[in-house]
Order: C-alpha cells, then structure tokens, then sequence
C-alpha cells in the first residue's frame, strides 16, 4: 500500500509541475484549452497557424490546443463532461450539436460573439437548436459531381449548370449511355465501401431530400413516420436500388480511387477530392451540381464547428477566439490552406481560390444555393444509424419500403424512449 | 485430478500474494459487469441529460420477445386457383404496424405450409440473426482453425531446414492489427479486382464464376471465417507446438521399432499425448470466436442483409453508436448468460461422460 500512495503523490506532483509548466510566466494571461479532432495534415497545420496567430494579435488570452483521436472524439466529451473536466472551446461535428446541448456540454454563444459577425455566416455553417445558437464553423465543404468533360462528350451529354442541373431522368439516361460504351463497368462512383453511417447520411440524405424525402419529420423532430418512408422516400429507395441493379454503381468500390484511375467516368464525393482530382484530369475535370431529383438539388451542409462549454469560466474569451476565427482573412486563410470551402462571402471575396473566378468558386456557389443541414436533434445519431442500415440493406437488395419502415420504427421508438427530447438541461453539471 | 491446495492453510500470505489478479478482476471484470447488470433495468443513454429511469423488463422484453403471424392468401375467396397461380399475402409489415397487438415486431423468417404463409416474428430480428451468425461462425472457423493450427505445428516440428523462419513467418499475421489484415483482406476478396478471384479464374481457365465474396449472404460469413482462421492460426500453432515438444520421443522411437506407419503413430501417439492441448485450444478458439467484432466492423458492418452481424457488432451498434447503452447491456449479460448455461451444460456432459 506505501508504495501504491508514493506513487499517487508522485502523478499528482507530476502533474502539477506539467500545469505549472503551461502557465504563460512571461504574462499574466488567460488560459484557454481548446479541444480538437484529429484532421489531415493540412487543415492541422492551418489550424495551429490560426491559434498561433490569435495568440499573438492579443495580451489577454492564451489558447492551448490538444488534439483528440477522431474516432474517440464524441466518447471523449461525453467522458470529460462526466468528470466535469470540459476544455474551454472544442470542435463539434455540425450534427452533434444538438445531442451535446441536450447533455448539456455546450452553451449558446449567440450572447457572447456580436450579432454582426453571426449573421454575415452561411446557414449551413452554425449549428442551432431549440431557439439558440451554439456553434459556428469557419469552413465546410461541399458535395458535388466530378467528370471529365471528355466523357461527357462522347456521348453527348449536356454540361449542366447551377442553374440548370440535370434532371433524373437526364442523370439516368447519362449513366445508362456511360455504361453502354463498355468502358466502365461501373460507371459512378459512390464512395461505397466507405464503412461509417456518417458518410452515407451525409452524402444520401441530400438525395433522400431532393426526391421530397427526409431524416426526419422537421417541423415536429418527433417523427419519421410519411417522410422517410413515404411514397417520395420509397421512390428514392427504389432508384438506390435500381443503381446497383442496373451495374451503374459497385456495391462495394475496392478502393477510393475508381475515378483517377479511369474505373468510373463519374464521381459523387466531397471538395476535399478537388486537389486530388485536379492533378488526375487536368483541364478535362468538371465539378457539378448534383442532379435535380424533383425538388431542386441539394447537398449536406454543417461540417466541424466551433463551440463553448457550459463549464467555461471565461466564454469571453473563448468567444474572442471565435471571432477572430471569423474575421474574413482568416476565413479566407483557413480556405486557401487548407482547400476548406469559406463560410462568409467577404472570406471567400479575400481567398484566391474561392473568389468570384476562383477556381473552387463552385464550392462556395453549392453551399450556399443547396446546402442543408442534417436534422438538429439529440436522436440524430439513432437515426443515421438506421438510415445508414436501411441504405445498405436496399443496396443488398432488400425491399426498400420494408427497410425503410424499419428505420423509420426504430428511431420514432428512440424518439418516444427518450419522451421526444424535450427534458431540456437545467443548470450544467 | 490432483486436490488443489487449500487456500485457508497458506493463510494471508496467499491473499496477498493474489491481490492483485483479484483486485484487477473485481475491478475491471466484476464490477463493470454488475454495473452493466444494473443498467439493463433502466433507460440510460451515452449522451443525456439526467441519468435513467428504472424501467422493469423492458429491455429484455424488446430483445427477446417473438410471436407469429399466420396468412392465407389474398384471394383465395375467388377460388381462382388455376395453374401458374401464386398466393398472394398482405404484407407483413402493413399489419405489423397497424395492429396494435405486433406493435414493434418485425419479420425474422417465413415459411409455407400449403397455402398458409408463417411468418416468425420478433422485436428485435437482428439480434436473434447476430445470434444465429456468431454460432455459425464458431461452428465454421473453429474446427478450420483449430486443424490449420495443428498442421502448421506438425509441418515445423518435422525437423525440416530453416523451420525457425516458417514458425515466425506462421506467427507474424498473429502480431498483425486486425484492422490491418481485416483490409488488406477486403481487398483480396473483392469480386473484381481482389487477388483470390483472379487467382481461382487463373487456375480455372476463366471458366468459374466470380465469387463475391464479401456481397453475397451465403459466401460472406465464410470469407471471414477463412481469413480469421489464417490470422488467428499462428497463435494456436504455438501452443500445439508446445504440446508436440512435450510428447515423449521414446514412444515415437518404440512405434518405429514395432514397424508402425506415419499415419498409425499421428494417430495413437500424437493426437492422444495432444489431448488436453486439443481440448485447451478448442476452448480458447471458441471464446475468441464468439467475440467476433472486428472483422465485421471494417469488412461488411454486418450485411449483406443481416448475414455476418454478430452479438457483439449488435451490441456496439445498439450501445455505444446509437447510444442506448442500456440496451447495449442488456444484449451483453443475456449472450453472457446463453454462454454460461451453455458451457454449464458442456462441462455436466463431460463430467458424465468421463466416469
């Protein structure tokens, strides 16, 4: 046991001497931890660059980031909040949102950074729910068609625009005439072997709301019932099914690279793909709009945000930090770095690549046209899990009405377990 | 069977020394499965406001409940019965979810007799499939494994040259995250491109047909069988080889000189001096085979159509995805029960058998 206590003393010495290590001596400033996913290299390194530059353009406060494993990330708030250790500021995933003030670990920040600054951000970037708002992003990204204008050539197929997308039946009739050629066997890719709900939310419940479909019942958040598995729903699971019938689309790609190499004529996937895509084609690649399946074309929108924890005793100056972060050169910064699409327009007017001309410009025009968040509710995460499996089932050839009255089911029987989330959080823990 | 040495006569000593195993298991055994009892009873969720309610049997009831559903065919009223007639029925889930009495029921399996339609009904399908899965994958990468194993062990026991390098060579997928190979192998049994395919349509001539390993229900479950058992095998190598370097020469060298043939010596030295090394392995294998999770996580996420979910997967689905924590228990203690009850029943068998 006089070991086991000498050791305790010891961590706890140690640990002490590391906090005394991290105190700013040379100031007296203000700590802030600042809690973040683990991201690409790319957009980290940007990121440290614009705490570094936050902490520098100020006396008053000190940022000091740690990054967290993404795929622990959301166990990790839940596991800090428990234990009443929540940093300051953290990333949070746009749907989360939701979840996290109904746990109570976040709290609004509409008091806190001005009006002004919160109005000139793109809807798809702040994350709201019940009336307030608790998180804003500085980017997102967008969802967007990739070909090669070659391909499109050869059989004759018009170049859609914003204004103009393809129409399914056009969309169909393109796919079937790509197949035709006999040179792709499947000819759009879908990124299908991607093993997360996340992904197949992200990137199918845009389509699900073009055909006239959704999640979830939006008005009340208290039901799937006629929505996601309606007669709108139902013809969206039909043509899901029919892609993989008719050979357009692999059930399982083999990797992530079908369209650089020549595999597939077509892509649906995110910006982040441009920079790969553009060294592959050249001049022959073409981003566009996702087609218009009835009710306009839509694409997700809500991508890694900013928010402040209810335990924070300093918000101020955690919401220094944020509108900095918005401030249009950094935005513009964190664009051009880090290929991220800007949210306000006077960031994307400072970026080269985003500016009116630039050559993502076509990001910034997607997300602002057609972007749409995923449903603000706690049950989110029951309800792209079950969407993600009723997916997968239909493209395993289950009948789509019946996998969609499955999720449908399940999440209306989470959403009444949990007496449709309206227990709101008193005071934080 | 000798007589274990009573604790009460070493006396605290023997506790002491025992400390720590006892406290790590009360600590991360005991207790986290008592808490996960507790939390069977109640609504508590991963992420939530307030901390659950006690809500009874509710749990179990969603978990295990199954009921039936018999139909006679739509228009059988018509007595149209003429030849090429298919009997329609109403769709089941139209009444599952307007009768109030299968409220929250969903087919499990279908099944005719004569004209009627049976459908097996229960509230949580996917679990009594997980179930049905995971003992199918025992029953399927047990015997393969564990037979790999011994043959792996007998090939570099032979005394044959540079049988160090095959023991580390048969080993190394052992050490290998089964992330890592869970991949690599996904690509390997990729219907298309993935090197077994092409491998069987070069030795075919082209004439066998593409397997889709990992997209077709009935292939599935045994793909993951196989590249678990070639994972897994190095481990299980090790121990036979253990048991072989501990079988007496002298009965090999007695076998030679009464003029027995390789085959009668693997048969009557080998296999009984392995016995309890066999039994040990089998038991060892089965535990880790019902715990299957990784391989499904990164291969299939349990498709095609419910075909290689497993109890586990379910429970982390449930649990820790969907954040019902508290039903991702309840499927945790009633898998642990079945496994008691059953290794309960085997070792009853044994006991009976061995007088």
């Amino acid at each position: 046991m006089a070991a086991r206590r000498s050791s305790v003393i010891g961590l706890v010495s140690l640990s002490l001497l590391l906090c005394a290590c991290g105190k700013d001596h040379r100031s007296n400033r203000i700590e802030l931890t600042l809690w973040k996913h683990q991201a690409g290299d790319v957009e980290e390194a940007a990121g440290k660059l614009a705490v570094a530059r936050f902490n520098a353009s100020q006396s008053k406060w000190r940022i000091t980031e740690q990054t967290l494993p993404q795929g622990g990330y959301t166990q990790s708030i839940v596991a800090a909040s428990l234990a009443g250790r929540l940093p300051c500021l953290m990333t949070v995933d746009q749907p989360m949102v939701a979840s996290f003030v109904w746990a109570g670990h976040l709290r609004p920040i509409d008091g806190l950074v001005s009006q002004a600054e919160l109005t000139q951000v793109e809807a798809a970037a702040v994350g709201r729910y019940s009336g307030h708002l608790y998180s804003v992003g500085q980017f997102d990204a967008a969802l967007a068609i990739f070909t090669r204008r070659s391909a499109l050539k050869r059989i004759g197929a018009r170049i859609p625009t914003l204004d103009h997308p393809w129409s399914l039946e056009e969309f169909d009739d393109i796919l079937a005439k790509l197949k035709a050629t006999g040179q792709y066997k499947y000819p759009l890719d879908l990124a299908t072997r991607d093993p997360k709900a996340d992904w197949w939310t992200y990137a199918f419940s845009p389509i699900l709301q073009s055909f006239g479909g959704d999640l979830i019942d939006r008005s009340s958040m208290r039901s799937a019932e006629g929505v996601l598995n309606g007669p709108a729903a139902l013809r969206f699971g039909q043509w899901f099914q029919s892609l993989f019938t008719r050979g357009f689309v692999d059930r399982r790609e083999p990797d992530d690279r079908a369209f650089i190499a020549g595999r597939a004529a077509m892509v649906y996937t995110g910006s982040w793909w441009a920079p790969d895509y553009r060294t592959a084609a050249g001049d022959d690649l073409l981003i566009l709009p996702p087609p218009d399946f009835g009710q306009g074309p839509v694409i997700g929108g809500g991508s890694w945000q900013w928010g402040i924890s209810r335990t924070c005793s300093h918000a101020d100056g955690a919401a220094a930090f944020i509108s900095f972060l918005l401030k249009p050169s950094e935005v513009a910064k964190m664009a051009d770095a880090a290929g991220m699409v800007p949210v306000t327009e006077a960031g994307a007017a400072l970026s080269s690549d985003f500016r009116t001309g630039g050559k993502s410009r076509i990001f910034f025009e997607l997300m602002r046209r057609f972007a749409r968040q995923r449903p603000a509710t706690p049950a989110f995460s029951v309800i792209s899990n079950n969407f993600f499996f009723a997916l997968q089932n239909i493209a395993d050839g289950k009948n789509p009405q019946d996998a969609l009255d499955d999720a449908t089911d399940a999440i209306d029987q989470a959403i009444d377990d949990n007496g449709g989330y309206l227990t709101t959080t008193s005071a934080g823990r | 069977m000798t007589r274990a040495p009573r604790l009460e006569r070493r006396g605290p000593t023997a506790f002491l020394f025992g400390a720590p195993a006892i406290i790590g298991l009360l600590l991360f055994l005991a207790v986290p499965f008592l808490m996960a009892f507790t939390l069977t009873f109640t609504d508590q969720r991963l992420v939530a406001p307030q901390s659950g309610h006690f809500i009874g049997w509710r749990n179990y009831e969603r978990l295990l409940s199954v009921s039936y559903l018999v139909q006679s065919p739509r228009d059988k009223a018509s007595g149209n019965v003429a030849a090429g007639w298919k009997p329609e029925y109403e769709r089941v889930r139209s009444i599952t979810r307007s009768n109030p009495e299968y409220r929250g029921y969903r087919p499990f399996t279908q099944f005719r007799i004569g004209q009627r339609r049976i459908t097996i009904l229960a509230q949580d399908p996917e679990f009594l499939q997980s179930l049905i899965n995971t003992f199918a994958f025992a029953l399927m990468v047990v015997p393969l494994q564990c037979s790999m194993a011994l043959l792996l062990a007998l090939l570099v026991n032979a005394g044959l040259r540079g049988q160090t390098i095959f023991r580390a060579i048969y080993f190394s997928p052992v050490v290998m995250s089964m992330v890592v190979v869970s991949i690599v192998w996904t690509f390997l049994f990729d219907r298309d491109l993935g090197s077994i395919n092409r491998f069987i349509s070069l030795v075919s001539f082209g004439t066998a047909p593409r397997i889709d390993w990992l997209g077709n229900p009935a292939s599935a479950m045994p793909a993951i069988a196989i590249m678990s058992a070639w994972q897994g095998a190095g481990f299980q190598m090790l121990i036979f080889l253990a048991g072989l370097q501990g079988i007496s020469q002298e009965l090999y060298d007695a076998a030679l000189i009464d003029g027995a043939t390789s085959w009668q010596r693997f048969w009557n030295i080998t296999i009984p001096g392995l016995r309890q090394t066999i039994i040990f392995v089998l038991v060892v294998t089965t535990i880790a085979a019902l715990g299957l999770f990784t391989q499904i996580d990164v291969m299939t996420q349990g498709g095609p159509q419910n075909a290689t979910s497993t109890v586990m997967f379910h429970a982390i689905q449930r649990g820790v995805r969907e954040e019902d924590i508290a039903y991702g228990s309840t499927v945790a203690v009633v898998y642990f029960a079945l496994i008691t009850v059953l290794i309960l029943a085997q070792q009853a068998i044994q006991k009976r058998s061995s007088k």
